[in-house]
This record gives C-alpha cells, structure tokens and sequence, in this order.
C-alpha cells in the first residue's frame, strides 16, 4: 500500500521473478538467433541486424501474449497468482524489448544511409488506403508508443496519483497494444514468411488469449448466477454457513457491481469487490491475519468497515448486511468508503 | 453509470476480438505472392 513515493520496493520475490524473467529472455533470444543463423546463415552485416530484429521482435510478442494471459490464468486457477504479483516488471521489461526490435529497424536503414527512405515508406499516403501494403511499421509505432506510456506509468506513485480506476483504464489500453502488433505481424513478417508455422503460431497466440479470456469472463458470470438472488431490495446470499471462514461469497448488484460478502468466524462483512490498488478481485482473497487480503498484490482492509490498517489510509465501500431467516441479505447500495457495516451472526 | 459503462465494454470486447480475428486472416488470404513481398523492402526499391 502506499503512503508516498519509493522508487521500486524490491523485495526477494521480485528479484526472483526478475531473474527469471532476464533468464528466459536470454535464453529465448540467444536460442533463436543461434537456431535462425544455423539454418540460414546471415547475409553480412545487414543480415545480422535483420536476425536480432526478429529475435527482439518475436521475443517481445510472447512476452505480450505471456502477460495477457496471466490475468485470466489467475482468475482460473490460483497457481498462477505467483505471475500476476510482479506482472508490472514484465511489461516493462516487454516494452524494453520492442523498443530495441524498433532500434534495430532504425539501424538497418542507418547501415545502408537510406534513413530517409524509412521516413518515404511511412508517408507514402496512398498506402494507407490499401490493407496489403499499409506501411505496417506505423502499426508497431502506435503499439510502442502506447506500451512507452504504460511502462512510464507502471508504478504505485502513477496509480496513487491517477487513481485506480483512470490507471486501470489506462493499462486496458494493452490490448489496443496487442491489436496493433498482431496486425503489424500480419501485414508486415506474415506477407513475406511463407513456412505455415508463421500463421498458426501467431494466429494461436491470439486464439489461446481470446479463450483465456472468455473462459474466466464465462466462469465469473456462471459463478455470479448461481449466487445471485434479487429478493426485494436486498440481494439474497446464503446461509452464514455457506460463506467459507475466512473467504468470501461474490454477489452482483442489478448494474453490475460485484459485492464480496466475507465471513470471519461469526462476523459477516460486505465489501466492494474491486481492490483500491488495481481494482484486484477482493472477494477472492482471503481473511489474514484478521484483514481482507487482496489476492493480486495483497493489500488488506479491515472487515468491519473497508478500511486499510494504520498508517495506510485507504478505503472500500462497504455494503448493509443482515440475517433474515437463516440467510444473510446485502443492501446493494453502497455506503461511503470507510462506513462499519458488519454484523457479527 | 460507471457499471454500466462496463458492462457496455464487456459486450464490446468479443466483438472487437472478431474484428481482429477477421482482420488477421484476410491478411493471410490475400498474402501477395511470395516474390512481390518483402519484410523489409530493400531502400532502392522504394521511391526516396
């Protein structure tokens, strides 16, 4: 949580997962220009730059689709959690990654001192009204130029200032991101690479994304109809008992908002289920140490009234709740941030 | 409103994801032949 600027809190965690990462970039780069240059040795030294090009750029779309699948790999299986914790040091290193490939462009036309034809190919009008011969190249700039602000903002200061739902909009802009690319991919390499591994590895990274997205978007809204009852104007949840000790049932008001009903031994609380940090789901988390404890990044918050432990000051909407008939109800119109509404059943 | 304006987006995003999905394989189909296509068009070919 944060109660001001650091530049990076490193901790043992994230040093390894760093670690891990620059390992599998090393071997992943490494691997390809060896294999490539094995296969088909370069031509000069404008074929070696063409070499690291492609290794940079294939490397930076894999970490692309990587870090679009981890959300919902979370979502569907909490082993994968551990990825999501340092997500943000994989998107700048990605960004990293892609701005080199984009160097290595600019060094090819450097090589030859035909700079000025880079330029000639990106405002060449008339190609713009065409789809095969749209100068492709403008299609990585835009993604890059989207994934340089994303990268700049990639710290708690920019989500404390910006807030959390205007950063979380911001970051969505990843995958307007990852439209360009696929599309710079395909207009662009997949035009002059014929062997048919070229489409179907790509074309597959997009399917595997969009099937991980569907299949938690679909596993959430399965899990919110079964729970959900409109009773009235209270939301009917379930039996005290129902609600696992220590973790949460998730209920979605009319309007869509997802309200996490926890139980902490005899105590029933409801909360927002959007975290004030990336708006992570609260509601699956779990109860530590006495505190609701988001799943992404683990900030935590008080059951009784939302808010964060001293000195951190930040606060959930918190939710009436009631027992009536053995079965605890939730008002859906939220109270102030901040607000003791538990009950203790 | 701000629910509703996402639950807007979560209609929108498969149809966005189709459009994508279409895009991509036209580009596949109406790939020129190899001998006209090039990743990086050697500078003398293009006009300076």
């Amino acid at each position: 949580m944060s109660a001001g600027f650091v530049a990076v809190g490193w901790n043992r965690r994230k040093l390894v997962y760093d670690a891990v990462v620059l390992a599998c970039m090393a071997a992943f780069i490494g691997g390809y220009i060896v294999v490539a240059a094995t296969l088909k040795p370069p031509d000069g030294a404008l074929g070696w730059i063409d070499l690291r090009l492609k290794a940079f750029g294939a490397c930076a779309f894999v970490m692309l689709t990587l870090i679009l699948c981890i959300g919902p790999l979370a979502r569907l299986d909490r082993r994968f959690l551990p990825l999501l914790y340092n997500r943000r040091h994989l998107g700048v290193l990605m960004f990293s990654t892609a701005a080199a490939h984009a160097a290595f462009m600019v060094e090819w036309y450097v090589a030859q001192g035909a700079l000025a034809n880079l330029a000639s190919e990106l405002t060449t009008w008339g190609d713009y009204a065409r789809f095969i011969g749209f100068p492709f190249k403008v299609l990585g700039i835009a993604a890059l130029a989207i994934l340089a602000v994303m990268a700049a903002t990639s710290h708690d200061y920019w989500n404390a200032f910006l807030s959390a739902p205007v950063w979380k909009a911001l970051h969505m802009s990843v995958y307007a991101a990852y439209g360009l690319v696929l599309m710079h991919v395909a207009l662009g390499y997949m035009q002059s690479e014929r062997h048919p591994l070229v489409p179907i590895l790509f074309g597959g990274s997009f399917v595997l994304v969009a099937a991980l997205h569907l299949a938690s978007a679909r596993r959430e809204a399965l899990r919110d109809m079964a729970v959900v009852q409109p009773g009235g104007d209270w939301l009917t949840v379930c039996p005290p008992g129902a609600i696992p000790d220590k973790g949460a049932r998730i209920v979605m008001a009319e309007g869509g908002e997802r309200i996490a009903v926890f139980r902490d031994g005899n105590m029933i609380g409801a909360l927002s289920n959007a975290c004030s940090h990336q708006n992570g789901p609260i509601g699956e988390g779990c109860i530590i140490d006495g505190l609701v404890t988001c799943p992404w990044h683990g900030w935590q918050y008080r059951l009784q009234d939302g808010r964060a432990p001293p000195p951190f000051t930040e606060k959930l909407a918190t939710y009436r709740v009631r027992l009536r008939d053995g079965v605890i109800e939730v008002d859906p119109k939220a109270l102030a941030p901040g607000t003791a509404a538990a009950i203790t059943v | 409103m701000m629910h509703k304006h996402r639950l807007a987006h979560r209609r929108l995003w498969p149809w966005l994801a189709v459009a994508l999905a279409g895009l991509f394989v036209a580009a596949l189909v109406l790939r020129a032949p190899p001998a006209t296509s090039a990743l990086l068009p050697a500078p003398q070919e293009r006009a300076p």
